[in-house]
């Protein structure tokens, strides 16, 4: 991969294809159960919507309000409204170009990957295949893309073990977890998902936690019969601040950045104050409670800073506390084609956010550190960019 | 005797003792659904009411008083006396530099929430008066130093703007109030219209209220089962706070702050550094979702600006005091909770408040809290 804008974004969303999964699943097995796009009728009016095991999912047939022009935020409701570059990873090429983007690191738009809501395990591990399948093929169209695969919940730890490795064989950068793990699963860090992190270790893949990654916690608060749709998006979407928080004492006072000292987390679309309080939160209880009496050795900042890694893209404050926080532990992201995205000026936010910041910081925020998280086959040919004004952008 | 080195403690927590309730409310009309004292075959005791534990079927809350603080108490002897006693809790603030003390109380739970959970009114209303009179009584009068909150029943509102009034004419000084009341018992939604006389009743008296984070365990997530307690009490801890970010969040999106522009809030055990991202991504979010247009006049950080404020006890001030504003943070202690700084937080203090001028320090450790509270400059 060429880096020759000197941006990476370590978030965006692609779409599938109406096909993606019906090409790659048994009819005969599954029938309409397989997540197809289906023209549904919704208040009276005709629609199309992902349908997954028969039933359709969400408000819109494709998350792509970047995509749509005014007025804004428009969502898809036809399939024939999706442009293409929302779906097809040698249209979307184009985009990024225009937008000045290197590469991507690919989290889904509709259908999804929470295939566990369907409570069928032989049909759960078929579909992440599927999904894992699909978005493994965006690395053959090209070394910009960076998916990241979705685990079989339903199925035994080996089972997920192994869909980890064939998805990482195929192409993909790492697993995206939900923050509680669904129905009743074991707890997020029981010591029954060892497996999956171990897996992640040894094939050096991180795990991301994406936006507000299923957590019950607060999800009432997000919700009330008062809000118009955009009240309530913007209700929902800010208090995704919290999952750093609401995660990481789970994860270092439980033990698991002890046993896997090696194991990278990344927290997408969940800003970078969280991580902030995160480290003086958790050395305060360490400290307070004496915990290295309890196994936990390394000071939890410590830990912290050597595994976990979170996106910004918008937080003109919260980027002066980038040494605070950890120059290394930051990456930008677009979000792209989100609401939040700033595409196709993409740039201009860049320079917004980072006014004032030095060229080796700039560095280490636009791509370098996210080379690194993913370990990117990069070739640099940037010319070094400093605190040049954006028109000197090619 | 204060010094210029102590500060207002804005969050800390009196211990009630076994006979509160019993010696209040009437036994003949309640029986044992009282809140009371049960002691197990092993000899631990656990309070109870109405059949139900409370306090998490523990004594007391009191860690960071305790030779160990990773144990708490197992029965009432073991709780220290600085927990429940005005006389040896003044002796606890002297060592840590503690000018004035907020007052939450424990049992009652940490936000004034565990009555509400009961399903009789009456119950709860005869609860909340029996400690609010108490520590007008036992805690108040004993000391100038100790400004009182008193504790609310969440429905109907009338009940709740009545206690209020009743409380605040007797000498309580802030309301304790379990921010969201639904997650208690099936009542309206906090952010209902059904609610706005218990906000206009707080703005009318001029009396800040304050909202403690932990009230509501749908916003919790609790820590694996097989955790160590002390491991599993740490993860609580960190993730307790995040309360007050989907509090803050609703009451500014759901326009409560707006209705009721007087009101002013304090996020008890809120903690800060999470702050500041959190108001520029509500802000980045209102703009991207076009909110200016569906009739909000203030975007969420000047709501906050205008009637909220958040309460430190470990975080750095210097890197958040300029976004936030030296004029709403305050300083607490969370004693005797084992998350508490106490007996260390002179020292606390000094690293946490390195790089803030001298005025803002005195703002955010004394004058933030005296102008809310009432608190008198020559009060020792």
């Amino acid at each position: 991969m060429e880096i020759k804008f000197g941006l990476i974004s370590a978030d965006s969303h692609c779409g599938f294809d109406r096909d993606a999964f019906t090409s790659r699943m048994s009819a005969a097995r599954w029938g309409e159960r397989i997540p197809q796009v289906r023209e549904v009728e919704e208040d009276g009016r005709k629609v199309d919507r992902w349908c997954v095991y028969g039933k359709p999912r969400g408000d819109n047939v494709g998350n792509c309000p970047a995509l749509m022009g005014d007025p804004f935020p428009t969502y898809p409701q036809h399939w024939d409204e999706v442009p293409a570059l929302g779906y097809d990873p040698a249209e979307r090429l184009k985009a990024l170009d225009a937008d000045g983007i290197d590469a991507e690191v690919l989290f889904p738009n509709p259908p999804g990957g929470t295939f566990y809501e369907c409570g069928d395990p032989t049909f759960e591990l078929d579909v992440v295949r599927a999904y894992n399948d699909s978005l493994a093929e965006w690395t053959t169209v090209s070394d910009r893309y960076y998916p990241v695969s979705i685990i079989p919940y339903l199925s035994d730890p080996p089972t997920i073990r192994r869909e980890i490795e064939r998805a990482t064989e195929a192409g993909h950068r790492g697993i995206n977890l939900q923050g509680e793990t669904p129905g009743e699963l074991p707890h997020l860090t029981d010591p029954y998902w060892d497996p999956v992190w171990d897996a992640c270790q040894s094939l050096d893949v991180p795990v991301h936690f994406h936006g507000s990654c299923g957590l019950s916690a607060g999800r009432s608060t997000r919700f009330w019969s008062g809000y118009s749709p955009r009240q309530g998006h913007s209700a929902m979407t800010a208090t995704s601040a919290t999952t750093p928080a609401q995660i990481i004492p789970h994860l270092v006072f439980s033990g698991i950045t002890e046993r896997f000292p090696r194991l990278k987390f990344v927290f997408a679309e969940a800003g970078i104050g969280g991580l902030n309080y995160v480290l003086a939160a958790c050395d305060h209880e360490w400290e307070t409670r004496h915990l290295w009496t309890e196994g936990l050795s390394t000071r939890p900042s410590e830990a912290v800073r050597r595994q976990m890694f979170t996106n910004f893209w918008f937080e003109n404050e919260g980027i002066k506390l980038r040494h605070d926080i950890g120059i290394d532990n930051l990456m930008w992201e677009s979000d792209f084609p989100h609401v939040t995205a700033f595409y196709p000026r993409s740039w201009e936010a860049v320079e917004d956010v980072l006014q004032g910041v030095s060229a080796e910081d700039r560095r280490k925020l636009l791509y370098e550190n996210a080379v690194r998280v993913y370990r990117m086959d990069a070739v640099l040919s940037v010319a070094e960019r400093g605190a040049e004004p954006a028109e000197a952008r090619a | 005797m204060s010094t210029d080195r102590d500060f207002v403690s804005v969050d800390d927590h009196v211990q009630e003792p076994p006979d509160l309730w019993t010696s209040r409310l009437s036994w003949s009309r309640f029986g044992d659904r009282v809140p009371h004292l049960e002691r197990d075959a092993d000899g631990a005791e656990r309070w109870v009411v109405d059949g139900r534990p409370l306090l998490g079927g523990k004594v007391a809350a009191a860690g960071a008083l305790m030779p160990d603080r990773n144990r708490e108490p197992r029965c009432w002897e073991e709780v220290p006396a600085a927990a429940y006693t005005p006389g040896e809790r003044l002796k606890a603030m002297d060592a840590a530099g503690i000018s004035h003390s907020v007052l939450f109380p424990t049992v009652a739970g940490m936000a004034g929430e565990a009555f509400g959970r009961l399903d009789d009114p009456e119950l709860e209303t005869a609860c909340v008066r029996a400690y609010n009179d108490w520590l007008l009584e036992e805690w108040a009068s004993a000391s100038p130093r100790f400004i009182p909150q008193c504790i609310v029943p969440i429905w109907p509102p009338e009940a709740a703007a009545a206690e209020m009034q009743r409380a605040v004419a007797k000498g309580h000084r802030g309301i304790a109030f379990p921010a969201l009341p639904m997650h208690l018992r099936d009542v309206p939604h906090v952010s209902d219209p059904e609610y706005d006389p218990v906000w206009s009743a707080c703005e009318e008296m001029g009396v800040p209220v304050s909202l403690h984070a932990g009230a509501s365990t749908e916003l919790l997530y609790p820590a694996f089962s097989g955790l160590a307690p002390a491991l599993s009490e740490a993860v609580d801890a960190v993730t307790r706070p995040m309360s007050s970010v989907y509090v803050l969040s609703l009451l500014s999106f759901s326009r409560v702050l707006l209705r009721h522009p007087r009101l002013r809030l304090v996020f008890a055990e809120s903690a800060l550094s999470w702050a500041m991202l959190y108001m520029e991504w509500a802000d980045h979010q209102f703009e991207h979702d076009g909110l200016a247009r569906e009739g909000y006049e203030l975007k969420p950080s000047e709501m906050f600006q205008r009637q909220c404020y958040l309460t430190a006890w470990f975080d750095e001030i210097a890197p958040f005091v300029g976004y936030l504003g030296e004029d709403h943070i305050l300083w607490s202690t969370n004693l005797p909770l084992t998350t508490s700084t106490w007996p260390r937080t002179r020292e606390t203090v000094e690293r946490c408040f390195r790089g803030v001028t001298d005025g803002t320090r005195e703002k955010i450790l004394r004058s933030n809290a005296a102008g809310l509270y009432g608190i008198e400059p020559a009060a020792q």
